[in-house]
Formats: structure tokens, C-alpha cells, sequence
């Protein structure tokens, strides 16, 4: 059992440091940008490493795995709802990604399990081009995943300050507006995404009634 | 397929119109609270039909059980999300609320799945006695959820009107002391289901490890 107990496991030890850091910079965020952003960029950091770390001491789990989804979830949720209230007009904006967000992610992860496959980022060739480039290139992933978080985290930033000047504008605001469409285009993956999912859901469902009319 | 198009099944059917009124809600939620209010309590009470319409017409289905827990979650989600919008000095509890929401159903619902269980809302024998009371109980269930969701519902009123008075007080704010403790202890049972989720899924690691190790 020692062996094998998975809730020491190297990878889910940073997965519990993850969510301490990120539970502190929420605390912090609403007041203290420069604590609140080092500590989830900290957190969002250490996601780099209990993947690695599962794969090298051989200590992938299914608890990792959750642990991870999880924390990168309400992570994103409780940055865009501090970006809803620093920016209320914008309120109804930020619920949309957080929803599509969310949902997005939850269902694929839900249809996955229900079609048994092992990883939520294999997909079947029915998926379209874009999502299935989106899945096989690893780096058009991390940059747009990567992209997407900066995105926000430079929108929050800019409620507390300009930050750097280059040619007289303010850098945070040159990022906000490069990124922009990066974020545009995540939101437009994980709804297709979704779409995906939601209609292969359906297909199961269908299936299952078929065959079970079949038995009739 | 006609007869097994779940896509247009009844409950289902209800599902999709859930959502449209969770979308209309929201897009007046920080502006027209009657209007917003409205269709929020409209799309929650239809939650009522699409479970007994799935059962009467033998229509239940994977795909509407997800439309349906996942309505509920976005909802409460940006319920949360707006309150937090109108009083920012609270917005780290209303986060936190958030995130055990969702997390504690996200988890225990694939814990459920990867146990094969057939439906969320059954439980083991290992669970104590509180949350078998809570599943077991109709009526506890749906008091707890009903007052948790009333809660939420009357601080959001709270921030636009004082309501009726009832004795010289406010209606809306009498509700919200009564209720209060409902929403704390649903708080509770949430983190100590979703605790119990996030062990068991531990333990089917440590099971298949085992296994696993056993066949070396």
C-alpha cells in the first residue's frame, strides 16, 4: 500500500500545492496584483511539471488527472469572475467564457469516459481539421492555451496599472490587444469542441436504444 | 431513427428552452431584476418536468442528464458571478462557493461514472450517514437545493429592493437570514460529497495499481 499510495504521489503533491497557490492568489486578487499574479502565474507554472513528473516516476492517476482539470477550471472561473467585477459593463462577456469554459470541457471529458478512450486529448478522426490540429500539435496547444490565460491575466493586470511603456504604450495593453484574437479563437475551439461532444453523447444514446430495440 | 432521435426528445426539448431562458436571465441580470428573475426561476421550475417527462415517456438519456446538470451549474455559476459583481468585498466567498459547486459535482459525477454507477444521485453504503440521509431523503434534497438556490436568488434581489416589509423588515432580507444556514450547511455536505469522490477516486488507482502489480 505505501507503494501505492497515490495521494503522496510526487505529481499530486504538486497538484495540492497548485491549488494552495491558486487559493491564495484568489485571496489577493482582488487587492494585490503583484502577489496575485505571482502566485498564479506560480500555480500555473508548476502545471508544467506533474505531467512530466506522472510520466517520468511513472505516476499517472486518474485522481492527477481530475486534480489538474479541476484546478485549471476554477482557476480560469475565478479569474473571469474578478474580471467581471473589475469590469461589470463587460459582466455578461465574461460569464460566456466562463460557461463555455466549463461546459466545454466538461462534456468532452464526460462523452470520453462514456466512449471509453484513455486520454480526453485523443480524438477520433470524425473530429474536424482544426480540432484535430488543435489536439495533434502540441505547440499550436500551448500557445493557444497559454495565449488564452495571458490574455486575461494582462486584462486583470491593466485594472491596477499601465505596466511597462514601449513607444509610449503601455506593454500590457499592446498584449491585451495581440491576444485578443488568440482568445477569440479559443472560445470558438472549446464551443466546437463542445458541439463535438454534445452530438457524440447523443450518438451513444441513440446506439444504446437501437440495440436495445434489437433485443425486443 | 425518427423514434430514437434523442435530439428532440421531450425532455430534452425542455432542456434547450432551459437554456435560452438561463441566457435571456443573464443578459439582464445586472440591469432588470424582475425580468431577470422571471426567467430564472422560470428555467429552474421547468428543471422540475424534464426529469418526470424523461421518466413517464421513457425518453431519460445521457445527453439530457448532462444538458441538465450542466444548466444548473452554469446557472448557479453566474449567479455567483454576479453577485460578486455587486458586492466586491465579498467576492473571495462567492468564489470559493463557486468553486466547490462545481468541483464537488464535477467530481463525484466522474467518480460515479469510473465506478459505473447508474445514476449520481445513488450512494454507496460507505457513505456516512449525513450525505445517505441527504440522497436517501426526497424531501431533504430538494429543501436543501430549493433553499440553497433561494438564497443565492434573494441577496441578488437584496442588491436592487428591499421587497415587501413583513413587521417593518424586509421580506427579502428575512429570507435571507432564514435561509443562510441552508446555503452554509449545502456548502458543507458539498465539500464532504465531494471529499468522499476525490478518495474513492483514489482508491481505484491504488485498486488498479495493485492489480496491476499483481499480474507482474
Amino acid at each position: 500500500m505505501a507503494d501505492n499510495n497515490i495521494f503522496l504521489f510526487v505529481p499530486n503533491l504538486i497538484g495540492y500545492a497548485r491549488v494552495v497557490l491558486g487559493l491564495g492568489s484568489l485571496y489577493f486578487m482582488p487587492t494585490n496584483h503583484v502577489l496575485a499574479a505571482s502566485l498564479y502565474i506560480l500555480s500555473g507554472f508548476l502545471d508544467a511539471f506533474d505531467g512530466h513528473a506522472a510520466r517520468i516516476l511513472n505516476q499517472s492517476t486518474k485522481f492527477g488527472a481530475m486534480l489538474d482539470m479541476l484546478t485549471d477550471r476554477c482557476a480560469t472561473m475565478c479569474l473571469l469572475a474578478t474580471l467581471g467585477s473589475f469590469y461589470p459593463s463587460y459582466l455578461f462577456v465574461f460569464q460566456l467564457v466562463m460557461i463555455v469554459d466549463v461546459s466545454c470541457h466538461w462534456i468532452h471529458l464526460h462523452t470520453s469516459n462514456v466512449l471509453g478512450k484513455t486520454s480526453h486529448k485523443n480524438v477520433g478522426e470524425e473530429e474536424n481539421a482544426l480540432l484535430r490540429f488543435y489536439y495533434t500539435s502540441r505547440p499550436f496547444l500551448f500557445f493557444m492555451c497559454a495565449g488564452n490565460e495571458l490574455f486575461y491575466s494582462m486584462l486583470y493586470l491593466l485594472h491596477f496599472t499601465y505596466g511597462y511603456t514601449f513607444l509610449g504604450m503601455s506593454v500590457i495593453k499592446i498584449l491585451v490587444v495581440l491576444l485578443f484574437p488568440v482568445a477569440v479563437l479559443k472560445f470558438i475551439l472549446a464551443i466546437m469542441q463542445g458541439g463535438s461532444a454534445w452530438r457524440n453523447l447523443g450518438y451513444i444514446d441513440i446506439k444504446e436504444r437501437e440495440e436495445s430495440d434489437k433485443k425486443q
